[in-house]
């Protein structure tokens, strides 16, 4: 490593190796782990009645009966290809099938979390701010109950009161011609956002608040204002770079948890995403679709804890001075 | 920076409701709105069972047969509703003396969707694809007595049996006529129903537009639409909210009260799925059948039929359901009677009664069976470990390596009692007697003669118990009233989609 | 501030009473239920009456028995999965914390991704080698969970091995592990306490999850997220089932979360909120 090169890129190189390098171990964990199951995904293909030749021939179709490591070397070379097989049950390719799932999945998380960051932020902020005030201690119990509520069972009474009581938005499915059926779409997606962003916003709130009790309890706050900054040049100058800080490194996680927050609402409102592909190829033991699920799931949570550490990184004036490569 | 929040949060908040409201005025696409003309409309129809694939001879599933039977492919043969077979694709057949040769002919001007003309060609590509090697047809055993096919012109099909076959014209039924040269039939069709499949979004909707092509009379709707739920209460929640507008089979027996209104109707028809309790009739002590005779009579199947089903479904004392030309009653052979029971395990040999194992299938409605007979069976001293597996560890365990003393299962063809004429079935029902009668039954001359052979074998196999009839699913479609013109009826889990018409 | 000696009895009471009701049904049914599991004799979605509390279900058994079975799996999972999380990930935090360098680096990178992996796929992945059951449900959750206690330990190991009473201990010829057991481990104890309460109350909400997605434990389990699952097809028609249980998720957690506020003002009163 020149030591021409600013340290900035060496972290990036370093961080970028260290991503491919967890995606390889993820594979074969999968793969692995998948493999072990006692199950046998030609059985999905049968029925009652099957005679011993056709269970033969379901397994060899499968390709059940190759041997572990023959199985595993197609998968590595159909990865990096880009190809992730074919589904064992339906024959259709995997990779396309999760290309449409993400279709209704990634709309689905990314408005429910920037809804929900839209929230946070300034309920987060009241809710330390006035922390002392009455209706500040209310948006606090409020976004413990929050936290504590299962997002399906949010799921399951919002369905019953908006869909089946009031009978204003869809109880649940997508409709059949997709996005291009627009008005459908965005009504079939509005109670799953809706169920996500009061779970999702209720932590959010909590780390925003927290962040701020912090900053407004620091030194360098009321250094900065014994110094003769208004409270807003201070929070500006300091108190935004340092609640932003852990705020970012917590929001690649919870974008993560959103993610699987969707998978378990896809589920109450039959959204034909990435969540219910994944749930109906592990009680099918379809491996391909599994395997292709997790990695590109894997491969989100890391990117996505990648992309938010380099944020911080730039953000955060403790941490911009030591990308030298040692851990603050 | 406080008030600038809460007019941001304001304006937000706004224009949340905005869209929410625009979205909700909106068209609703699904909704039954005015149409064009009665015979145009789009029917929406509500299933638990998506199609694996689209060819069911790849294991596609039940699913497959239920959108695509007689609606995108049909057969020389079909059974309607009501259970009768009728000619479609075959105009005429002829039957030789011995019962031996099979002469059919073609009907005329029959165009696939593709385009492509119907030839005997076809005919013969379709039934060989179902014997075929790679076939996962649940039909092929069915026809394993085919000799040979031979297409002598383009309107006639020679089909040579090496045994004669009284039920081979109900068998072909089954068979669709594909286009012999369509490539792949797992992703896209090609077959010579009223309807084209259009659309198929797995995990979601499976759409099918009238065929202009048709040879016969025209579907009485324009487009039809299959949407797949996984979830029963969703499937529910989705017929409440006229997302569809019929749910082919409801399976959620409680969930019906919310449907007992005007806007709803509730029809009862046949099914042919049954609830079994199946011993292995190959190991202690159910190798004896005063013991399973006993145990069918210490179970109050009356019971467990109305607490799972309430007043729906039937009671059965066979494997053969109502709908079967060869159905008697024979739910007295076997009655509930608590001493009848204890009488018989005495004479058996177990006058404190056993102890066994029961492996149930982890799906409804089999725990909560079995949970019933475990404290049934406790009445006459019998317990039962209820062992709780995945339908993959049944097929594993149960069905391939008969590995297992007693277990449960739904079976749901119909016509199924002459599994019991092969000693190699999972059950391992072993009667010399009953096999004959069940081949001699297949070889007859007609259908007379069949029914009385089956019922000669069925009395036999039902006064051994050889597995427990528990009860017969019943065959609930919920419908909206503005529909008409749906099947009913569940027979192997067709439905016809062509007659349906929304007011 | 004056409000801080208020404070700290009454959250804490608060989640004593509501995880003592809780902890209460799910110690009772070991011994005794108003039913038993199996007992189907109730009328099918009747609604609560003397004989019946919460009313019967589908199959006419008794709700409330479900619901205490439901209230001993929660309490199952939480100290199960508390406690192979808490031994694996103070274990593992233990060593990161000594851990030097890029051993260091490697390991907090690794944690990293562990952490960020969602419990709830982590879950479903093992249920999808192991089959659904209870034991693979508190397996996931408590690998998911220890990666979060192995990071905590870890920041707290460090921070305790750079004060003077432990270089004074080394000094004075204290071998290491008697160092671990008489100075960090008790130093940093009070603040593992409050994680383990949060992730106890965390592990029921994903156990629920999964339970509800059909992953968890298979029927006749008698779950709260499977409780609400089989709710939701008669929600119109017997409301209490598809509520009684989710307030009591809701009741374990927050409750989980009161006492663990309450341990963190008792146990350390100085230290300042982190999170």
């Amino acid at each position: 490593m020149s030591s021409k090169s600013p340290p900035i890129v060496n972290y990036i190189v370093r961080r970028l190796i260290f991503l491919v390098f967890s995606l390889f171990l993820a594979s074969i964990s999968l793969f692995v782990l998948l493999r072990i199951l006692p199950g046998d995904p030609a059985n999905a293909l049968l029925s009652v009645g099957a005679t011993p030749e056709q269970i033969a021939a379901a397994q060899h179709k499968v390709g059940s009966d190759l041997p572990l490591l023959q199985q595993f070397g197609k998968w590595i070379g159909q990865l990096l290809s880009f190809q992730m097989g074919d589904s064992l049950i339906s024959n259709a390719p995997v990779g396309r099938e999760i290309l449409s799932r993400l279709s209704v999945t990634v709309p689905l998380t990314l408005t429910a979390f920037a809804i929900a960051v839209a929230l946070a932020i300034p309920f987060g902020f009241i809710a330390a701010y006035k922390a002392k005030t009455w209706y500040g201690s209310i948006l606090n119990s409020v976004s413990q109950l929050g936290m504590a509520v299962p997002v399906f069972w949010v799921g399951v009474i919002l369905v019953f009161v908006f869909a089946l009581r009031l009978r204003v938005l869809p109880a649940g499915g997508f409709p059949p011609g997709g996005w291009g059926d627009l008005a459908g779409a965005i009504r079939a997606l509005s109670l799953p956002v809706i169920t996500i962003v009061l779970v999702m916003s209720a932590s959010l709130i909590r780390y925003v608040r927290s962040a701020t009790l912090d900053v407004l309890n620091s030194d360098y706050l009321r250094t900065s204002r014994a110094l003769g900054s208004s409270f807003m040049e201070a929070m500006w100058r300091h108190g935004l770079r340092n609640a932003a800080s852990p705020v970012i490194s917590i929001l690649g996680i919870e974008l993560a948890t959103t993610f699987v927050g969707a998978v378990v609402v896809e589920s109450v409102f039959a959204l034909p995403g990435l969540g219910s592909f994944l749930v109906r190829g592990i009680s099918q033991h379809d491996y391909p679709v599994v395997q292709g699920v997790l990695f590109i799931s894997t491969l989100a949570v890391l990117t996505i804890g990648f992309l938010a550490d380099l944020i911080q990184r730039f953000i955060d004036p403790r941490l911009s001075r030591s990308l030298t490569g040692q851990i603050s | 920076m406080m008030n600038k929040n809460r007019k941001h949060l304001g304006h937000l908040a706004l224009a949340l409701t905005l869209a929410l409201g625009l979205a909700a005025c909106s068209s609703s696409s699904t909704s039954s709105t005015a149409v064009a003309s009665s015979t145009d409309a789009t029917i929406n129809i509500g299933s638990l069972y998506e199609p694996q694939n689209l060819d069911n001879t790849g294991g596609g599933g039940q699913g497959v047969t239920e959108a695509l039977n007689g609606n995108v492919y049909e057969g020389l043969f079909s059974l309607a509703d009501s259970g009768k077979v009728e000619n479609l694709l075959a105009t005429d057949t002829k039957i030789s003396a011995d019962g031996l040769t099979y002469t059919f002919t073609i009907r005329d001007n029959v165009k696939f969707h593709s385009g492509k003309a119907l030839t005997s060609a076809d005919v013969k590509y379709s039934i060989e694809k179902v014997t075929a090697e790679k076939s996962q047809s649940a039909r092929k055993s069915s026809f394993a007595m085919i000799k040979s096919i031979a297409t002598p012109d383009d309107k006639t099909v020679v089909v040579t049996l090496s045994s004669k076959s009284i039920s081979f014209v109900y068998n072909l039924s089954y068979i669709w006529v594909i286009n012999s040269s369509a490539a792949d039939i797992t992703a896209t069709e090609d077959g010579t129903g009223p309807y084209a499949l259009t659309d198929w979004k797995r995990g979601s909707t499976l759409t099918l537009t009238r065929f202009d092509g048709y040879w016969g009379t025209p579907a009485k709707n324009k487009v039809v639409v299959f949407h797949y739920f996984t979830d029963a209460t969703a499937l529910n929640n989705a017929l409440l909210t006229n997302a569809v507008d019929v749910v082919t089979s409801e399976q959620s027996p409680d969930a019906l009260a919310q449907f007992k209104n005007a806007s709803y109707k509730i029809n009862n028809g046949q099914s042919t799925t049954k609830l079994l309790l199946v011993f292995n009739d190959r190991v202690k002590p159910f190798n004896n059948s005063l013991v399973r005779k006993a145990i069918t009579s210490a179970i109050d199947n009356k019971k467990l039929l109305a607490s799972i089903w309430g007043e729906y479904g039937t009671l059965i004392g066979s494997m053969v359901p109502p709908t079967d030309p060869w159905y008697e009653d024979l739910t007295k052979v076997n009655p509930y009677d608590l001493t009848l029971a204890k009488k018989e395990l005495t004479e058996a040999g177990y006058p404190n009664g056993f102890t066994f194992s029961l492996d149930t299938p982890n799906y409804d409605p089999h725990p909560a069976a079995a949970a019933f007979i475990k404290s049934e069976l406790a009445k006459v001293g019998i317990t039962v470990n209820v062992n709780i597996i995945t339908a993959d560890q049944w097929y594993n365990n149960v069905y391939k390596k008969l590995d297992y003393t007693a277990t449960m299962q739904e079976h749901v063809n119909d016509r199924d009692v002459v599994w019991y004429g092969n000693p190699d079935f999972y059950w391992g029902y072993k009667n010399a007697q009953v096999t004959s009668l069940i081949n001699q039954a297949e070889q007859s001359d007609t259908v007379q003669a069949q029914a009385d052979l089956l019922k000669q074998a069925n009395q036999i196999i039902v006064a051994e118990a050889a597995s427990d009839w528990l009860y017969l699913y019943p065959q609930i479609v919920v419908a909206s009233s503005s529909l008409s013109g749906y099947p009913v009826n569940g027979l192997n889990s067709q439905f016809f989609a062509f007659n349906i018409t929304k007011k | 501030m004056t409000q801080q000696t208020r404070r700290y009895p009454l959250p804490l009471l608060v989640g004593l009473v509501l995880i003592s009701i809780i902890f209460i049904m799910a110690v009772l049914s070991i011994f005794w239920l108003p039913y038993q599991l199996g007992d189907t004799s109730g009328s099918r979605l009747g609604a609560p009456s003397l004989h019946h509390w919460f009313g019967t279900d589908k199959l006419g058994r008794d709700l409330l028995s479900r619901i205490m079975i439901g209230a001993r799996i929660a309490f199952e999972v939480g100290l199960l999965s508390v406690a192979i999380g808490a031994f694996l990930g103070v274990l593992l935090g233990l060593g990161a914390g000594f851990a030097q360098r890029w051993m260091d680096e490697s390991f907090s990178a690794l944690l990293d991704i562990l952490i960020a992996f969602p419990t709830l796929l982590l879950a479903m992945l093992i249920v999808a080698t192991r089959g659904a059951s209870l034991t693979s449900a508190i397996v996931a959750i408590g690998l998911g969970m220890s990666a979060i206690i192995a990071r905590l330990t870890r920041l707290l190991v460090k921070r305790v091995l750079t004060q003077d009473y432990i270089t004074a201990s080394r000094a004075s010829g204290t071998s290491w592990p008697r160092v671990i057991v008489v100075h960090i481990l008790p130093n940093i104890w009070p603040t593992l306490i409050v994680i383990f309460a949060l992730q106890f109350g965390l592990a029921g909400l994903t156990e629920a999850s999964l339970s509800y997605l059909g992953l968890g434990s298979p029927p006749p389990n008698a779950s709260w997220g499977s409780l609400l699952q089989e709710a939701q097809a008669t929600v119109l028609t017997a409301p209490i089932a598809a509520i009684v249980p989710g307030l009591l998720l809701i009741a374990l957690v927050i409750g989980m979360n009161m006492i663990a506020d309450g341990l963190r003002e008792v146990a350390d009163p100085t230290m300042r909120r982190s999170r």
